[in-house]
């Protein structure tokens, strides 16, 4: 696009986005190249890969992308697109197999997505300049923080650990709360479609807990009743922002796994306490459960209490897909692990009766921008009670309070700066702290 | 009035574990009722099928039994050789409730406060292909049906989805209750926002 420059889109000072950034298919083809095709993308969680030869596939942008664990135990993620003719060569979400061989010539590719052999292989052994070794599918980078497995098509991006910086910290509230790590719940991912814009789900869970007040009184009335007994204010709470990720939390515990309705869950929970309050400390350990929402940027989300971790993966500019699983620590009873997946499904699936009502507003805050004089209309991210006062002593940008759009501001700044970079290196990223570790 | 204003019983995971075998093991293995019966069977299903579209949902309620199992699994796309079956009662689903699940979501829409239901959502529930078998319980009866639901909401908002079920029946007292249900959509990406409905 000649002349454009997201920045003019986006006023991340005071607080306003120009609605175009929801609808042009030409800002829609930038994302792909300047934020999809450069960023770590969420693409499995360790547990879904444990053995030698299984795989899941998932997209990272619109890039289809096979994920599979190789002979020497390594994690490998390349492009689900035969070079030979382009066709995709797995159709299956998950399995088991030594290879994968693409329908239309039998070209053949091992667990670490080289070219390995195909029909006739002699009449390629006789072209001169034909190599093996150049017609493998296209492998990403790949790295893991505590059991999520992240790759990037970009040789230039920083280190994982570069880009999440401080928000590691965090993320231990959730990843490392036990012994023995996490894993996600079977069945692979339940999947959904919505005529929505990708930003608005990931700018939802990245810090807007202000919807929760009026979107989900219907949802959240059977379980907590018609005044609710879950608070959120602005005391003891905080919104967190790195590199654009971000983290809007209270310190109640449990107070987002109580609108499961499931008291046996609770009760569980409640016997953890002290443990997890051993291990991570206190303000961590009250993160676990809380009254919160999280995205690591772009599109990867997530819900303390529920433990719903969702991708929402581009399909145009005006479709997304909802890829949603349930982590839990893999040493919790089979019985609690139980009572998460269905308490998840309740509230936070395509069935959840609260999701459910998100989804509408999703859809018609993109719908609308058909209207010329609508889209030229900036929407409102200015919310920032007693101008934001920034916290002292915590990793990352922190602010006082959980309703605010600081995190949604800081989104898209993150989202501004990297449309506009040329290349990594206009990309500024956060100086981490200290990382301190989650268990002693 | 509301459904949802006194609790009801639930299912522990071993109970409902053993209902979804049960309903996973239903193929028509028993005889067929007779068509008298059949008749009462099909009369029962096209009631529920209008009540649900009526919004009529404390009636709907009334047919579900205090032991209900009520599931849509998940459906992945797996290779013929995968050796780990289509659907397992482990895995996640869009719909694994007893009767006290119906009731907290009879409850958001009772409410009166969820926005993405008011104006209501039109539904048409077409249920066809009812076949009925005896069990080997006396007076529970394997139905197996299809369905096309049809939803429309504001103006272009549209969701056809169409599948499977399989159900129990217990005769009771001039009718019939639901114990168990399979709902199976041919779908494994949900081409819908959302389930805001009941089959």
């Amino acid at each position: 696009m000649s002349g454009f420059r997201a920045s003019d889109h986006v006023d991340w000072e005071f607080g306003t986005v120009d609605r175009r950034i929801f609808w042009e298919p030409e800002i829609y083809q930038l994302e792909l190249e300047r934020i999809f095709a450069r960023t770590w993308l969420f693409v499995a969680h360790e547990s879904q890969v444990e053995e030698v030869g299984s795989f899941v596939t998932t997209y990272m942008g619109e890039d289809s992308v096979i994920v599979a664990r190789a002979a020497d135990g390594a994690i490998n993620v390349f492009l689900n697109s035969c070079p030979h003719r382009g066709n995709r060569v797995c159709f299956a979400s998950s399995g088991q197999g030594r290879q994968f061989t693409c329908n239309y010539h039998g070209w053949a590719f091992g667990l670490d997505g080289n070219l390995k052999k195909m029909p006739k292989m002699g009449l390629y052994k006789s072209t001169p300049g034909f190599r093996m070794e150049d017609w493998g599918l296209r492998k990403a980078r790949v790295a893991s923080y505590k059991g999520l497995v992240f790759a990037t098509f970009s040789e230039e991006a920083p280190s994982l650990d570069q880009w999440l910086g401080d928000f590691r910290w965090y993320l231990d509230a959730v990843l490392d709360p036990e012994d023995g790590g996490t894993e996600f719940l079977p069945g692979g991912a339940t999947r959904s479609v919505m005529n929505c814009n990708w930003k608005f789900p990931a700018d939802n869970f990245v810090g807007d807990i202000y919807h929760a007040l009026w979107t989900h009184l219907g949802g959240a009335e059977p379980t907590l009743g018609r005044h609710g007994g879950v608070i959120v204010d602005n005391k003891g709470s905080y919104q967190v922002s790195v590199n654009g990720h971000g983290w809007e939390f209270n310190d109640s515990f449990y107070g987002n796994a109580a609108t499961m309705g499931d008291r046996e869950l609770l009760r569980y929970m409640k016997s953890r306490q002290d443990a997890i309050t051993a291990r991570l400390g206190k303000f961590r350990a009250d993160m676990w459960g809380s009254v919160a929402s999280a995205t690591i940027f772009p599109n990867f989300s997530f819900l303390p209490g529920y433990f719903t971790f969702r991708t929402f993966q581009p399909k145009g500019p005006l479709k997304t897909e909802i890829h949603a699983w349930t982590l839990v620590p893999k040493d919790m009873p089979d019985d609690i692990k139980d009572r998460f997946r269905r308490g998840s499904m309740r509230t936070f699936s395509p069935s959840g009766i609260l999701e459910m009502d998100d989804g509408e507003n999703w859809e018609f805050s993109t719908q609308a921008n058909a209207g010329f004089v609508t889209r030229n209309q900036r929407l409102c991210y200015a919310m920032a009670p007693g101008g934001e006062l920034e916290t002292e002593g915590l990793p990352g940008h922190v602010t006082a309070g959980q309703l605010s759009d600081a995190n949604q501001r800081q989104f898209y700044r993150q989202w501004a700066v990297m449309m506009d970079a040329e290349t990594w290196s206009d990309v500024p990223l956060d100086t981490p702290a200290v990382v301190q570790e989650a268990a002693e | 009035m509301s459904a949802a204003a006194q609790p009801e019983p639930g299912l522990s995971m071993e109970e409902a574990r053993h209902a979804a075998l049960r309903l996973m093991d239903l193929h028509g293995q028993g005889p067929e009722v007779d068509d008298l019966l059949l008749r009462r069977i099909e009369r029962f299903c096209n009631r529920e099928a209008r009540l649900l579209d009526e919004e009529r949902y404390d009636e709907w309620y009334g047919l579900l039994a205090d032991d209900l199992f009520y599931w849509m699994p998940l459906r992945e796309n797996r290779y013929r050789r995968d050796r780990r079956g289509d659907i397992s009662p482990d895995n996640m689903a869009f719909f694994d409730e007893s009767k006290a699940d119906i009731a907290l979501r009879l409850g958001r829409i009772n409410s009166n406060l969820a926005w993405t239901e008011d104006p209501p959502t039109r539904h048409v529930y077409i249920v066809s292909n009812i076949e009925a078998f005896e069990t080997a319980v006396d007076g529970e009866y394997e139905v197996h049906s299809t369905f096309i639901q049809y939803r429309n909401r504001v103006e272009h908002d549209e969701v056809t989805l169409c599948g499977r079920r399989r159900d129990i029946l217990r005769a009771v007292d001039g009718g019939f209750q639901i114990v168990g249900r399979m709902i199976l959509l041919p779908q494994s990406v949900l081409l819908a926002k959302n389930l805001s409905v009941f089959f």
